[in-house]
């Protein structure tokens, strides 16, 4: 939580920038970059009124734009952005090869965000950038890093109702392409086995005893990719219970945006 | 002598024939000569009396052909010294082109000389016309004018339909801020545009919106707030203006409150609107916000009182609930701690060594059990909506339902609480937006707070209200303050189809036109001798605004009318639309414990209960799983 509030106090605005820009830019830094439509959807607003907001940043040195694949025009966050935002990344644009899957987590992202349970509970997403900066250059020797975490506060919600499952950490994966069974299942069970925090002392990565870290993984997933998350899950035995597959929504294509 | 009178007669009637005969051989011969303008003139009033135009959309269609003339008339001083002579030679080669067959050639030999003028005499031409027609001069009949006056209507109400019909062809804002409406029918002392705007300073101002069920109603508050939204998001982007808060008031409540809150929220969203919040579905406000003072005055005014001998009992009231609120040690924190302030032994023991509050206590302790009781029972009422934190900087959108009509006396006390906690938002520290707020058939909860007094309130507030009711007597409780409400209407008043619109039509005003009387000269034929005179007609038309058609409104403002087609805001489809849940088996299925907890007898564990909520969560993140 103290990193939610490190990450979400980025001191006094930028002149010219309003709470809008700023939770936009927070949010783009977030998930490496974002395309022009669902930046529209993050600042709760038109195409039109995100290329404006995207022109300020632009004017500022915050961000930058271009067409880097199929649909629309990719914005991200310059050094200077990211520093502005609080946010420690390397400023680099959107890998190319990672343009499907990056539209897809926010999608997912979104998607979640826009339930009422969600903003209810007042749950936070950590991004697989958080996560990745966490763990430096030790990422990906220590297991694999989900796509995004959600944690749910603990806390009753601002009506006073908890949701049953507050407290909980999910891990989030969206999947686009078909992985193997036995690579999936290997995931599968590195995530819900874990129980410490990314980043931390690699001795606590696995503790027998202690609680899991992600009390369910979330697998997002495509057409194609469905049939073999669905055979990695029933490899799973009792620990399936933890695994809750969806579709992804219609707009996670990256052509659909075009 | 008879034979010598029948002769003259028959002199003068052929004299006079001969002179219209050689008028018209005039006119012809005129008319062919300038064929090309004749031509022009003639499509062109055939078109704006086929499509309903005002003749000075024409003087502006020549007017924009003017850089085009000039363009032609430049390019013909390269060839000719003589300028003027280019419409000579145009009209010249015209003919010989024509002559030989070369018809298109003609045309755009002749069209820079011919269109402009023509299009002014066409304009002229029909002005004259309408002239005629709206004097009473004019058609075979005096009662011609009513028919021209009712095709006309039709047509410029097929034109205005087809003129906003294309996706996008009324955007929410224009260049200068201004809020598009839709297409202009027809206007009478107001500008006729194609497109009706309304500059955004009048959506700051008061407005009054009457129209009965089914007429367009929230099709036109939709847009009017969509409209407020988008201008006021400018404006704060450009540095201009303050962050907009748009509040609705729906006072009817049910169902159908519900289904209009849902796509308010979709279209202010695709507005700009950041969030919608739906006041007291999904989100809550909190009255303990209140300064301890204003919080009193609340309180004591959601509860009833009487007069009379019942004034000892209210005076009474209020300082116990004053005590309760203004204790030692902070206001309370919500409804459960203020009803446990309520208590004799709580408040002595929280005043304790304040001798003037300990007074109060002894004189007024026995009743504190009953105002306990009242608030209690206030509160029961009241439901959670007020209890639970929140606030109006929360979300740019404050939809709140009252059920005004199914629970009148709850409505009544939430519309105080509600109009008191704008009110100390608004004056609150730091706060700086621009309010709107709209009211919906207030008058059916206005008894404690007379729609009046929150005009004024509003008004000494700096907040434009937009008041909307079914009709006339609903909005408000009699018609002293009908018409307060309506003459201070700044913002202007629009009427959709209502049966009794005599009032507002009072109020706009009349405008001045000219009668005309017509001879009968026998048989069903009138002379064109008769006399005319000027009269005051209304400005807006009464039957008129009875017979308006969906979705077409009446605009009244500064004694002048614009008759529009409202233009539906259509709200996007989700920005991330839910996967369509498969369809369900015809087999019987396996039971969903999160879509019907009651037919399963047996408690769930508690696994399986978070379970079943988490997959209702994400059903409804991502729709329902795939088997």
């Amino acid at each position: 939580m103290a990193e939610r509030a490190q990450a979400t106090r980025p001191g006094p605005a930028p002149r010219g920038l309003g709470d809008r820009d700023i939770g936009g830019m927070l949010y783009t830094g977030e998930m490496y970059g974002l395309q022009a439509d669902l930046l529209a959807v993050v600042l709760g607003g038109s195409v039109p009124q995100a290329w404006a907001a995207v022109s300020r940043w632009r004017r500022l040195g915050y961000a930058e734009s271009a067409r880097l694949g199929p649909g629309p025009a990719w914005i991200w966050l310059t050094r200077a952005g990211l520093a502005a935002c609080g946010l420690r990344y390397a400023p680099i644009p959107p890998a190319l090869s990672r343009l499907a899957h990056i539209r897809a987590v926010t999608t997912v992202r979104l998607a979640l965000e826009a339930t009422a349970g969600y903003q209810r509970a007042g749950a936070f997403w950590r991004s697989e950038r958080r996560l990745r900066a966490r763990s430096g250059s030790r990422a990906g020797l220590r297991g694999h890093l989900p796509d995004g975490e959600v944690h749910w506060p603990d806390s009753a919600s601002r009506d006073g109702a908890a949701v049953a499952w507050a407290g909980e950490c999910w891990a989030i994966e969206a999947e686009l392409t078909r992985k193997t069974v036995s690579r999936t299942t290997a995931i599968m069970r590195d995530l819900l086995a874990r129980t410490g925090d990314y980043g931390g002392p690699a001795a606590e990565a696995r503790v027998p005893g202690r609680p899991a870290r992600h009390a369910r993984a979330l697998y997002v997933c495509s057409a194609s990719a469905r049939p073999t998350v669905l055979r990695a899950r029933r490899n799973l035995g009792p620990a399936a219970a933890r695994i809750e597959v969806r579709d992804l929504p219609g707009p996670a294509a990256l052509e659909a945006a075009g | 002598m008879i034979r010598q009178y029948l002769a003259l007669l028959l002199l003068r009637k052929a004299g006079r024939g001969l002179r219209r005969l050689a008028t018209v051989a005039a006119a012809v011969t005129l008319l062919a000569a300038a064929a090309p303008v004749s031509l022009v003139a003639a499509g062109s009033a055939v078109a704006a009396w086929q499509f309903g135009w005002p003749p000075r959309r024409l003087y502006g269609a020549a007017l924009w052909c003017l850089p085009a003339v000039a363009v032609w008339l430049a390019t013909s001083a390269l060839a000719r010294p003589r300028v003027t002579d280019a419409p000579y030679h145009a009209w010249l080669s015209m003919w010989a082109l024509a002559a030989a067959g070369h018809l298109a050639a003609a045309a755009v030999t002749v069209a820079p000389a011919a269109v402009p003028p023509g299009l002014a005499l066409g304009g002229l031409a029909w002005g004259y016309r309408i002239h005629r027609m709206e004097t009473g001069a004019g058609g075979l009949s005096p009662g011609s004018a009513a028919g021209f006056d009712q095709r006309q209507w039709r047509r410029q109400v097929r034109s205005a339909r087809a003129r906003i019909a294309a996706p996008g062809a009324v955007p929410l804002t224009r260049r200068h801020g201004e809020v598009a409406i839709g297409g202009t029918i027809r206007a009478v002392r107001h500008p006729a545009r194609p497109i009706a705007v309304l500059p955004y300073g009048r959506l700051r101002s008061h407005q009054v919106v009457i129209g009965t069920t089914g007429t367009g109603k929230t099709t036109l508050l939709l847009r009017l707030w969509a409209g407020f939204m988008a201008g006021a998001l400018t404006r704060q982007a450009a540095g201009t203006g303050r962050r907009p808060l748009l509040v609705v008031l729906d006072c009817k409540g049910g169902a159908d409150s519900r289904r209009i809150a849902n796509r308010a929220r979709r279209v202010l969203r695709d507005a700009g609107a950041r969030s919608t919040a739906v006041w007291p579905d999904d989100a809550s406000l909190c009255l303990w916000d209140l300064p301890p003072g204003r919080l009193t005055s609340t309180l004591l005014d959601l509860v009833e009182h009487g007069t009379g001998s019942a004034a000892y009992y209210a005076d009474v009231m209020e300082a116990i609930v004053a005590l309760a609120v203004q204790a030692p040690g902070g206001p309370p924190a919500g409804a459960a701690d203020f009803l446990s302030r309520l208590d004799l032994d709580w408040l002595t023991a929280a005043y304790a060594g304040a001798a003037e509050a300990l007074a109060t206590l002894r004189s007024g302790g026995q009743l504190i059990a009953d105002v306990a009781l009242r608030f209690r029972s206030l509160w029961r009422r009241l439901g959670p909506g007020f209890d639970r934190p929140g606030s109006f900087a929360d979300a740019d959108v404050w939809y709140c339902i009252l059920e005004g009509t199914a629970e009148t006396l709850v409505a009544e006390a939430q519309a105080r609480a509600l109009v008191d906690l704008l009110t100390s938002y608004i004056t609150g520290p730091g706060q700086d937006a621009e309010v709107l707020l709209a009211v919906d058939e207030f008058s059916a909860v206005s008894r404690r707070l007379p729609i009046w007094a929150l005009y004024e309130r509003a008004r000494s507030l700096g907040l434009a209200v937009q008041v909307s009711a079914q009709s006339w007597p609903g909005l408000a409780a009699d018609e002293d303050e009908r018409y307060r409400i309506a003459a201070t209407a700044e913002g202007g008043i629009w009427l959709l189809r209502t049966p009794h619109p005599d009032p507002v039509v009072g109020l706009a005003g009349n405008r001045s036109t000219v009668d005309s009387t017509r001879r009968l000269t026998g048989g069903p034929a009138w002379s064109e001798e008769g006399s005319s005179r000027a009269q005051l007609i209304p400005v807006v038309d009464p039957d008129l605004v009875r017979g308006l058609g969906v979705g077409q409104v009446a605009y009244v403002h500064q004694g002048g009318v614009s008759y529009i087609q409202v233009k539906r805001v259509v709200a996007a489809p989700a920005a991330l639309p839910r996967v369509a849940a498969p369809p369900a088996p015809a087999v019987p299925a396996a039971p969903d414990p999160a879509a019907e907890p009651e037919a399963e007898p047996v408690a769930l564990a508690p696994e399986a209960r978070v379970a079943a909520e988490v997959a209702a969560f994400l059903d409804e993140a991502f729709g329902r799983a795939r088997a």
